[in-house]
Parts: structure tokens; C-alpha cells; sequence
């Protein structure tokens, strides 16, 4: 009888749980959160301004830019800014700014706030402010017109849609709580999601804004965690047990151990990613062209795509990922080839090898790291010791930019991808010579190089096809001269649940999730 | 009695001590299974090129087509996601943890045992100076101290072995000077001071070999931290460098696929528990063994 009692009521209570959960599924009482579990910090730059880092996957759902470009159809669409015309020499630029756009304060967005967000940012000169370097200035036409002027042209198009250092605030929460306030943790965006709460670097927790000039009309998440989960088989059980709806990247063992899970989506998309490893060209033995193409004959490319990458990989032609614009697909391609390498090195008067070069990397990588490794065993066949050291970011960098150049590194490994999509951003930044040390990591200096980017970039605006084309004879160059090894052009392969959906990935903000796009589907 | 007698008397007291030692050792189970370990690790790194079954992939050799099979005939603790076979890399990382030991333990006593010597016989200012010193040093968690001075140097393993014994070196410091303090007053070195022996000579041949009992005892207590400290350091990245098949190293690169390749991770950390457990236990038995309260049996 007790028994019975027993078992009766815990069927009662189990029926009664069971309804309450399924309750809570129908009705729209819960709301909907949405985790994206990223590997690295969330947020390291809270300022607009200034961000230039990992938070853009944070603050592309807070703020916006005036046009937002769309890898798919391969040109800008409208956001903050509903259209755009520019003059015939490609100096000025005028913007229709949306109306009826609030922030999250409550206040408008008008020309002025687009300006005052654009001048602070150059202002400021920190992050990605580089990018308007070609402002000459910027004028308010009417409360929704702005014109911006520029020194020389340039495709100001894909700047103001950069994923850094173009967003647009409130002048009044500056102006009203200093300077100061955004690092502080505060936002004053006009994105979909504002902020709730943050602990540290770790985690941030957006909720919806009620007054989104998108509206909220259909599937949305309420509420967006981001987390940061640096542990690969944490973020496996993560999305196993549905704590995660999304994470960045996984290494692909874990992603083959997940392909037959019903309830879990691998999305593989191209990327503007690729990476390199610039050799130290004012060093002996490298400072030497035949060495570094021999060195570039000496990477097993096929073996890198096929086992490090797993196939989500191409080999790079030059600098330019393919699928961005100033691609070259009849560039020079460097193939395997030992006897080659023992050539030319023989030429170069280093026919036995004999020598050591330091490599660095970025310790926690596993693919930089499996690279080196496969350069180590393949380098070891021409008798060059490959001494491979995974360091830190900050101390590899500081290394790289040591005031002795004889301490530096001989090779560094490295990611690029662009601030906007622009071939430019490869082509400066990598291997425009420098005054003081930047990104340009194998010291490659050539003015006439320099020359002919400068060139390419301010007529982009205006003549694409000549700028494709003069950017494609600079690929040239450095192909011949091989400031670096260029290996690959990646994937990504972005792994969700399977009712996670609405989301497409745009290389041109990479890791970046548009969450107001996305919604759970309801089982 | 002759001169001839003296000596092989000694020789033969001197024998009977070491066989009652072993006796100890073999009495005490823990310690002697504590020894076997040790001794099958130091034959292992001595014949690694003989019993492993790949050498090459010891050193810079690959096989991108045989990545990550599990343990087999063929490739007894599996292979890892460079294609080489672990058993092998596990064996000559025996190698690598034996150096490490010994350069670090080494290093670490070179510094700390005269330093210790001198503060202790001296006393005074000296001994202020340099017991201050090596609280400053003892004031960190010496893996912490030891990542900062390797981060500092630069990720290798000689640096890592050098950040270690910076660390270590103060404990032997601190031990040996409570030695020479309480030897200091003895009757043999009054003696020896009263016939006019040098100071030098006074504390490397009279000091030294009554104080170093309790310093062997601890170093090789230590042997097994130290090598730990090494893998931990090489796991942060701060150590070896891949592709040495340090035991840490293999740990930690593993430990991206423990959930799905299981062996990876799991016989370098055995060869890292069973190597620190194997250290201590000897440890253990030796001190039981110097130790004069704990000899009598």
C-alpha cells in the first residue's frame, strides 16, 4: 500500500514537471538565450572607438555602422546609412542617414552623432582608427545628410562598413559622463542588443533593445550570453549537452568526432583568413632572395592542406585570400619541391644547409604549431635546423620589434585578416615598409612596391579594374622576392546546434554573429 | 695495530653500514618498489634507441598518414596527431626527465650547499645577508617564480631547467645552514680550528660530509618535483619546445583530444605519476634509512 502511495504521487510529481517544462517551451514566457562559446576573451576593448580586437563579436551586436558589407552578393548594403552617392573623382562622399534611429538611451541618431563618432574616433588614433586616414573632413548637411571629404580618393564604401573602428554612438553619454565611460563597461550604441551585465573579459550578457529600429517582429533570441571557453573539449560537451548554441572554431578531429550528432550543424565557410610566415629579410641567411624561395620550395603545402587543415584549406596564391576582391588566381604558386630548394640554396652559396632559424608562433595554436613541426621534419632534409618556439602573443611581437635586429626572430607565423574588406589591408600592412615597426614582420622593404599599392588604393575607389590590376603586379613582386611563405587560405567551420538558425557567416567580420538574424527553432 | 688494519677495518665497518642500508631498503616494500622504478626509468632513457621500435619519430621524423591510431601491436601506447608513435616518444622523454632532474637538482645544489655551508659557519652579517636572501626567494611558490624567470628568458627547456633551480636552491640553503649552525660548535671542528685548518677546509671537509645526509635525502625527494615542475612549465608553453617528446609537452598538446583519443594524454601523464611516485617512495625509504632515529630498528 505505502508503496504504492509512493510510487502514485512520484508519477504525479514527475507528469506535473513534465507539463511544466513543456509549458514553459510552448508559451513564450521564457525567454530565449542564445550562447556563443569563443576561445578567446570576449571583450578586451570596451570603447568604440578604440576596439580592435576579439570584442567585435560583442559590439557588432551593439552598435552599427552606416553600411554593412555582404560577402555573399560581394558589395555594401544599407544599415545606419539608407544610400549613398560619391563624386566622379571619388572625393566626396555623401550619406542619407536612416531616420528614426534611437540609441539606446533614447536619444536620435542624427548626422551630427555620426560625425561626432567618426572624429572622435580619428581622434582617439587608437584600434583600427587607421582606417580614415584618407579623411580630409567631414561635413553635416542636414540633420540626416553628411558629407565626407577625402585627402585622395578611396573605397570609403567599405570603410565606414568596417567591423572596427566604424561603429556610430551617442555624443551625449560621452559628453555627459566623460571620456572615460566606455571602458569603464558602458555602452551607447543603436544595435539590436544592449548591455545587460559582463564579468571581466569572460563573459558579457546582452538583452534586447525594445526600441531596435529593426522591430522585433518574428523569431528572436531575448538575450545573448558570450563566454569564453578556451578549452576545445569543454566547448564539445558545451554543444553537446545544448549550453552552447554556437561555438568559433574546434579542431577538426573534434569536428569529425561531432558530423554524426543529430543535434549539432557544421557550417564551413570560406574566410578572408590566411596564414604566413614572413621571413626576417635583413638577415643572414634569409636577407638572401634565393634562400627564402628555396625555404618557400620546402613546405610540404599539399601535406599542410590535407592533414593539418583536414582539407578545410586552400594553398595561397600571394597575400590576397581568395574570394576577396584583387584576388590573382594566375599568381606564381611556390609547390614542394626539395631538389628545387637544394638548387637554389646551392646557388645562394648555402649548399649544405648547415644553419639554424628561429621560428615563432603563437603557443596555443595547434595548426601554427603542426606547421612548424612539418617545416621542422622537411627543413631537416636540407640540413637547416627549424628551432620552433610557441610564445605569447605580446612577447612574440615584442621580440619581432626588438630594437637589436639581430635578436629577432628568422620566420613568425601569423594570421591575417582585414580590418574591411580590402585587398589594401593585406598588402600595407604586411609588407608596406615601416618607419617603426608594425605588422611588416619580415622588414620587406621596396619603395617601388610601396609605390605601386599607394597607387592601387587611391584610384579603388573609382577604377576597380585598375587597381585589380595594379595590385595583382605587387602580388608579383612579392612572390618573386618572397618576403614570406604565404600557406594558406582557411575555412571556417563553425559548429552550432541544429535549431540554432538563421545565421550566415560573412568573412568580412569574422567570428562575429549578428544574433538579432538568428533564432532557435522550436522542436 | 698497523695502518693496513685501521684501513681495512674501516672498509669492512664501512660495508657492513651499507649492507644494514640495503637491508632497510629491501625491509621497507614502498621504498624498494620506489627503486625498481627508478632503476627501470634510468635503463630505459640508457637503451630508449635500442627498445624503441621508432626511433626517428623521436626526433623530427612525421607520418601525416598515420595520425592518431589507437594503441596497437604496431604502435604499443598509439600514435599522435603528427603520425609518431607515443611508446617511443614516452621512452626518450625518459631522457629528457632524467636530465632534467639531474642538471635542475644539480644547479639548484650548487647554488644553495655552499651558500648554506658559508651562512651557517659564518654567522653573523654574512648569515643575516644571505638568509634574508633566500627568504625573499622562498617568499614566491616556486612555480610561480619559475614561470616568471622562464617567461622571462624565453620559452626553452635549459631555460626552463634554469628557472627551476633559481627557485629551488633556497630550501637546500635553508636546510644546510641549520646543519653547519649546530656542527658549528661541535668538538671536532673546535679542534680542527684550534690547529689552525683554514676556514675553507673546515667547512667543505668537515662540515659538509656530517650535514649532507638530510640534503641527499631531500634531493631526492625532489628528483620527482622537479621533473613535474619541468612538465608543468612545458604544459604552459614556458618548457620544451615541440617536437622533443617532453612528457608535459605531450600532455599538454594531448589534451585537445582526450575525449576523443583517449591514449594520447593518458601514457605520458602515467609516465610523469608513476616517475614522481617512483622518486618519492625512494625518497621515503632513504630517509628512513638516514635518519638515526628512524634506523634503529
Amino acid at each position: 500500500m505505502r508503496r504504492g502511495f509512493l510510487l502514485g504521487t512520484l508519477g504525479a510529481v514527475i507528469v506535473a514537471v513534465i507539463l511544466a517544462v513543456a509549458g514553459c517551451g510552448a508559451g513564450q514566457s521564457t525567454p530565449q538565450v542564445a550562447v556563443y562559446a569563443n576561445t578567446n576573451q570576449v571583450v578586451v576593448f570596451w570603447d568604440p572607438s578604440d576596439s580592435f580586437s576579439n570584442e567585435i563579436i560583442v559590439l557588432n551586436n551593439i552598435y552599427e555602422t552606416l553600411l554593412r558589407y555582404d560577402s555573399v552578393q560581394k558589395k555594401v548594403v544599407p544599415l545606419l546609412a539608407t544610400d549613398y552617392s560619391v563624386s566622379p573623382d571619388g572625393l566626396t562622399w555623401t550619406f542619407d542617414i536612416r531616420k528614426g534611429v534611437k540609441f539606446h538611451d533614447g536619444n536620435e541618431l542624427t548626422a551630427d552623432a555620426v560625425k561626432y563618432s567618426f572624429e572622435r574616433t580619428i581622434q582617439r588614433g587608437k584600434g583600427a582608427s587607421f582606417i580614415w586616414s584618407p579623411v580630409k573632413e567631414i561635413k553635416v548637411l542636414d540633420p540626416y545628410k553628411l558629407e565626407i571629404d577625402l585627402k585622395y580618393p578611396a573605397p570609403l564604401d567599405l570603410i565606414v562598413a568596417s567591423g572596427y573602428g566604424a561603429f556610430v554612438f551617442d555624443p551625449a553619454a560621452v559628453q555627459k559622463n566623460g571620456e572615460d565611460w566606455f571602458s569603464q563597461g558602458h555602452e551607447a550604441g543603436t544595435g539590436p542588443y544592449q548591455l545587460e551585465s559582463f564579468q571581466g573579459t569572460q563573459q558579457v550578457v546582452l538583452k534586447k533593445f525594445d526600441g531596435y529600429w529593426g522591430g522585433w517582429k518574428g523569431p528572436h533570441f531575448d538575450k545573448v550570453v558570450f563566454q569564453q571557453v578556451s578549452e576545445a573539449s569543454t566547448k564539445v560537451q558545451m554543444l553537446q549537452s545544448g549550453q552552447a548554441d554556437f561555438v568559433d572554431a574546434l579542431p577538426f578531429e573534434q569536428v569529425g568526432a561531432l558530423k554524426n550528432n543529430p543535434n549539432i550543424k557544421i557550417v564551413t565557410t570560406p574566410s578572408y583568413q590566411n596564414l604566413l610566415g614572413f621571413f626576417n629579410t635583413q638577415k643572414a641567411p634569409l636577407n638572401n632572395k634565393l634562400v627564402r624561395q628555396a625555404i618557400s620550395y620546402a613546405i610540404p603545402y599539399d601535406q599542410i592542406v590535407s592533414d593539418v587543415m583536414k582539407g578545410y584549406a586552400t594553398q595561397s596564391k600571394g597575400p590576397v585570400p581568395a574570394g576577396l576582391w584583387g584576388h590573382d588566381d594566375n599568381l606564381f604558386q611556390y609547390s614542394y619541391n626539395l631538389d628545387k630548394a637544394k638548387q637554389l640554396l646551392q646557388q645562394a652559396g648555402y649548399g649544405k644547409g648547415g644553419f639554424t632559424l628561429v621560428l615563432t608562433y603563437a603557443s596555443g595554436d595547434e595548426f601554427e604549431r603542426r606547421v612548424a613541426e612539418l617545416m621542422k621534419s622537411s627543413l631537416a632534409q636540407l640540413n637547416i635546423n627549424l628551432d620552433i618556439r610557441g610564445m605569447v602573443w605580446e612577447p612574440q611581437w615584442d621580440l619581432a620589434k626588438s630594437p637589436n635586429p639581430k635578436v629577432r626572430q628568422d620566420i613568425f607565423l601569423m594570421y591575417w585578416w582585414p580590418t574591411y574588406a580590402d585587398p589594401y589591408d593585406f598588402m600595407v600592412n604586411l609588407f608596406h615598409s615601416e618607419s617603426s615597426i608594425n605588422f611588416n614582420l619580415g622588414y620587406y622593404y621596396n619603395p617601388a612596391y610601396d609605390k605601386l599599392i599607394d597607387e592601387a588604393h587611391s584610384v579603388s575607389g573609382v577604377d576597380r579594374e585598375k587597381a585589380i590590376q595594379e595590385y595583382a603586379q605587387a602580388q608579383q613582386m612579392l612572390v618573386d622576392d618572397a618576403p614570406a611563405i604565404f600557406f594558406y587560405d582557411q575555412q571556417y567551420v563553425r559548429v552550432m546546434r541544429s535549431n540554432f538558425q538563421g545565421y550566415v557567416d560573412n568573412p568580412a567580420y569574422p567570428h562575429v554573429v549578428f544574433f538579432y538574424n538568428t533564432y532557435r527553432q522550436s522542436q | 695495530m698497523s695502518v693496513m688494519d685501521i684501513s681495512s677495518g674501516q672498509r669492512r665497518a664501512r660495508l657492513a653500514a651499507l649492507r644494514y642500508d640495503l637491508y632497510l631498503l629491501r625491509k621497507n616494500v614502498l621504498s624498494m618498489a620506489g627503486l625498481v622504478v627508478v632503476v627501470l626509468l634510468v635503463l630505459a632513457a640508457a637503451v630508449a634507441p635500442v627498445l624503441a621500435p621508432y626511433p626517428a619519430d623521436a626526433g623530427t621524423q612525421v607520418h601525416m598518414s598515420q595520425q592518431l591510431l589507437p594503441p596497437s601491436w604496431a604502435h604499443l601506447f598509439g600514435t599522435d596527431e603528427m603520425g609518431r608513435d607515443i611508446f617511443s616518444r614516452v621512452l626518450y622523454g625518459a631522457r629528457i626527465s632524467l636530465g632534467i632532474g639531474v642538471f635542475t637538482i644539480g644547479l639548484a645544489l650548487l647554488i644553495g650547499v655552499p651558500l648554506g655551508l658559508v651562512a651557517g659557519y659564518a654567522g653573523g652579517v654574512v648569515d643575516e645577508v644571505i638568509m634574508r636572501v633566500t627568504d625573499v626567494f622562498l617568499s614566491f611558490p616556486p612555480l610561480l617564480l619559475a614561470t616568471a624567470v622562464s617567461a622571462m628568458l624565453g620559452p626553452s627547456l635549459v631555460n626552463a631547467m634554469i628557472a627551476i633551480a633559481i627557485a629551488w636552491w633556497p630550501w637546500y640553503t635553508r636546510l644546510i645552514r641549520g646543519q653547519a649552525v649546530s656542527l658549528r660548535e661541535r668538538g671536532f671542528v673546535e679542534a680542527a680550528r684550534a690547529t689552525g685548518v683554514s676556514h675553507l677546509t673546515i667547512v667543505f671537509r668537515h662540515i659538509l660530509p656530517n650535514a649532507v645526509a638530510p640534503v641527499i635525502v631531500q634531493a631526492s625527494m625532489d628528483f620527482g618535483s622537479v621533473i613535474l615542475e619541468a612538465a608543468s612549465l612545458s604544459f604552459l608553453g614556458l618548457g620544451a619546445q615541440p617536437p622533443e617528446p617532453e612528457w608535459g609537452l605531450m600532455v599538454s598538446l594531448g589534451r585537445n583530444f582526450f575525449l576523443t583519443d583517449w591514449w594520447y594524454v593518458t601514457f605520458p601523464g602515467l609516465a610523469i605519476l608513476i616517475t614522481v611516485l617512483g622518486f618519492n617512495l625512494l625518497g621515503d625509504g632513504l630517509r628512513e634509512i638516514l635518519d638515526p632515529k628512524t634506523r634503529e630498528v
